[in-house]
């Protein structure tokens, strides 16, 4: 397969994934800020999601409106949804020979979709969910149509690596953001809502009723969740074998070296979590464990980088 | 018939070949069965059909891009639900006249590129030759495979007040418009259910698999499987869809210049497990773009280093390099004298007739006629830079023959011919408008294959005379029957 083919493949997925984060985040974030009597505050979603500078944040924390605004459809923000599913677009219309037509398709809907100017209307005056629910479907569309057409091999596995990746970030970065705040304000250590809606986003909720029903919402059962289950879809461990998995099938005669390279890298990294628990992070230091496994993620991505997309 | 409602404004042009009405303002025998299909569905079937193709070609990504302040904006080339419809007897004589004309070019790129008999026996003039633009020196006594330099041609065809076929341009170089061909094939059949394979429509699909068999006979290594890529100049490029549409119909790889390396006179594509050798490129690069070492050494659509790959034997390129020759508007009013000159036949297909204004009784002509001329330069595409005399105000005309006299060798001058008309459906009723025609064809070494159909370019304007997508003109369905 081409550098260039593989490299637009990856990217496609990542962006995809990182509009489903960003859609989902901002879906239940919105849905909670109609549901406290105190000042909801957009600050974590705006840092983790937009990497905005603290004199904007000051502007956009308070204002729901503005920050769907700016967090969907802003063309000046490199991360809005409407710039990544440009780019998402951009990077399938350069490999469309490589996907199914119906993924080509579904993928030029959804960017029809985010350009559609009954959006704007829903997130400034009227309903914000059912925009966000628009969004999210079409995603939702993606990854049911990567499923049933796209062709077993190896397009597939850097597609996969992408999504697999971009996942173990998001989920480390959120981590890291809740938690942060906790260490400015730790009323929010015993605040149930405040865990519940990181669940929700995360689509997390469910599993963790039917782990840790009696328990409670607990920063800590939160925490392993995030990081441990194993059949959690967005716990980083999931994600960090995913990446293994779909790696291990690109193993080829012509580059052993750099395969072998990447491969003690995934697997160093899956052996750090495995080997630790809520009890070690906290030895640790949560914010180290988590710094360290980030600067692992993007060590993986550099190197794929490196050694399978550079054609330069 | 003509009570119907969609006929009330239609007025074939007079002095013009109507396609649908014969004389006595009779529709002619092919156009029968459209039209009753036409008559039995409402103003509000045919919008929806209008909306449907709308829909298809948009939720297909069939579109180009225009930048526009700093934004893109997704254009859909527009396309006319009404097909264009040509008789078997009326193609079986376009496909003989392409198919000679086609034969006859191939002849004068092997020769004007080796021993040049037909400058010696004194057939085409020196100095056209030598200043055209695209004959490029660096393609003298290269051989090329099977000597084929034109693999695909486009030409353009045009019928006159009485239907008589003229060729207006032969495209020898990257002829584009093929995908529309195709598509607009894929969306009739979606608009009009069951009325093809009643009409007896001829089916298109064959082409992408003709292409293929020919590149894959062009390969110069002898292997089972020859490495074949489509080399595009990438995602701005407005022939993009194009090239994605033909490389996934073909299996074959779509490659940029910077995904391919020449090392040792040899092409390679840069993969995820190392670089693998190239044996067949259909390019869709310019001539002037394809080798920086060579032509253009800005160029980053190329590759550094090709043409020495390619003069060694160990690629093929599609089509040729230097075709340009062959298709310069100055050198083709020579082709019917080439068809004598190489195959002692006479030319089936007509050219129109043309002046050259490098000669100056040609150009004292011209000028003195000017307002029943279409001048244009040999180097123009697109329609840009034509003026049409019959349409241009005396102020216009004026500055074009100051244009003309700074570099006459640069102009060719045309009869204004009338071009047919074809039924357009537009807002509710038929109305004419004029059309072309470009038919594909693919040369390979067991002949030429032209697949029974076409592109139908349609200038959607009223009462112009230029189809060209730049200048308002859309396209439609073409037909070929039984």
């Amino acid at each position: 397969m081409l550098s260039r083919v593989a490299s637009s493949l990856y990217w496609m997925s990542r962006y995809i994934e990182r509009s489903d984060g960003i859609l989902r985040m901002l879906k239940i974030n919105y849905a909670s800020s109609q549901d406290t009597v105190q000042k909801f505050t957009w600050e974590p979603v705006v840092r983790i999601f937009a990497g905005v500078p603290d004199e904007d944040v000051e502007v956009l924390e308070y204002d729901s409106r503005a920050v769907l605004k700016y967090m969907v459809l802003d063309r000046e923000n490199p991360n809005s949804i409407l710039n990544i599913i440009t780019q998402a677009r951009e990077n399938a219309r350069s490999v469309q020979e490589h996907i199914p037509k119906d993924l080509w398709q579904c993928l030029n809907e959804y960017y029809h979709a985010v350009r559609n100017p009954q959006l704007n209307y829903w997130l400034e005056k009227d309903d914000p969910i059912t925009a966000l629910d628009i969004l999210i479907k079409q995603g939702m569309l993606y990854y049911g149509t990567v499923e049933i057409t796209m062709e077993r091999g190896e397009a597939r596995s850097y597609m996969n690596m992408g999504h697999a990746l971009e996942r173990s970030i998001q989920s480390v970065d959120i981590l890291d953001t809740k938690f942060g705040s906790v260490d400015d304000n730790p009323d929010l250590l015993t605040d149930t809502t405040y865990w519940k809606h990181l669940l929700l986003s995360l689509g997390g909720y469910e599993i963790y009723l039917k782990t840790y029903r009696s328990k409670g919402f607990e920063a800590s059962n939160v925490l392993e969740q995030v990081m441990f289950n194993t059949d959690f879809p967005r716990s980083v461990i999931y994600s960090v074998k995913h990446i293994e998995i779909y790696f291990e099938r690109l193993k080829s005669e012509s580059n052993m070296e750099e395969f072998r390279e990447l491969s003690f890298l995934i697997g160093r990294l899956q052996s750090s979590i495995r080997y630790s628990s809520v009890k070690t992070i906290y030895e640790e230091g949560l914010h180290e464990y988590l710094t360290n496994i980030r600067s692992e993620l993007f060590k993986i991505g550099n190197k794929l980088n490196q050694h399978y997309f550079a054609f330069q | 018939m003509q009570e119907s409602a969609y006929f009330k404004n239609y007025n074939p042009t007079p002095g013009t070949w109507d396609e649908m009405y014969g004389p006595d303002s009779k529709i002619r025998d092919h156009y029968q069965k459209v039209i009753q299909y036409l008559n039995r569905e409402s103003i509000d079937d045919l919008n929806k059909k209008e909306d449907l193709a709308k829909r298809l070609f948009m939720s297909q990504g069939i579109t180009f891009t225009v930048y526009n302040s700093g934004e893109g904006i997704e254009k859909i080339f527009p396309f006319d639900i009404i097909p264009r419809i040509i008789t078997g007897d009326e193609w079986a004589f376009v496909e003989k006249g392409i198919k000679q004309r086609l034969h006859v070019l191939n002849l004068f790129l092997k020769d004007v590129y080796s021993n040049q008999f037909i400058i010696k026996d004194g057939i085409v003039p020196i100095d056209i030759i030598y200043s055209c633009p695209h004959f490029l020196r660096e393609m003298c006594n290269v051989e090329v495979p099977y000597d084929i330099y034109v693999h695909i041609a486009g030409i353009d065809l045009i019928r006159d007040y009485d239907g008589t076929f003229y060729v207006l341009e032969d495209n020898l170089r990257t002829p584009s418009g093929v995908s529309y061909m195709l598509e607009n094939r894929e969306i009739t059949k979606r608009l009009f259910p069951d009325l093809l394979p009643q009409c007896g429509v001829r089916s298109v699909t064959e082409y992408p698999n003709i292409l293929y068999k020919n590149l894959l006979s062009l390969s110069p290594r002898q292997i089972p499987h020859p490495v074949i890529v489509l080399l595009s100049p990438g995602i701005y490029n407005s022939a993009y869809f194009e090239h994605t549409t033909l490389a996934r119909l073909m299996g074959v790889e779509l490659v940029e210049g910077r995904d391919l390396v020449v090392n040792n006179s040899k092409v390679y594509m840069k993969t995820t497990t190392g670089l693998q050798q190239v044996d067949v490129i259909y390019r869709r690069v310019d001539d002037e773009f394809l080798d920086p070492l060579e032509f253009n050494p800005s160029s980053i659509l190329g590759v550094s280093g090709i043409m020495g790959a390619y003069r060694k034997g160990n690629v093929a390129i599609v089509n040729a390099v230097g075709n340009g020759v062959a298709d310069d508007k100055a050198i083709y009013s020579y082709v019917p004298e080439m068809i004598r000159y190489y195959l002692n036949e006479e030319p089936i297909l007509k050219n129109v007739p043309t002046f050259q204004l490098g000669n100056p009784e040609e150009k004292e002509y011209v000028f003195s006629n000017i307002n029943k001329m279409v001048v244009k330069r040999t180097n123009g595409s697109g329609g840009y830079g034509m003026l049409m005399g019959h349409a241009a105000s005396e102020q216009e005309t004026e500055e074009y023959k100051n244009e003309i006299l700074k570099n006459p060798r640069d102009f060719i001058a045309q009869p204004t011919i009338s071009l047919s008309a074809a039924p357009c459906y537009m807002q509710g009723s038929l109305t004419p408008r004029r059309i072309d025609l470009r038919p594909y064809a693919l040369c390979g070494p067991d002949g030429i294959e032209i697949v029974p159909g076409g592109l139908t370019r349609v200038a959607l304007r009223e009462g112009s005379l230029v189809v060209n997508s730049s200048q308002g003109g859309g396209s439609k369905d073409t037909w070929v029957l039984l």
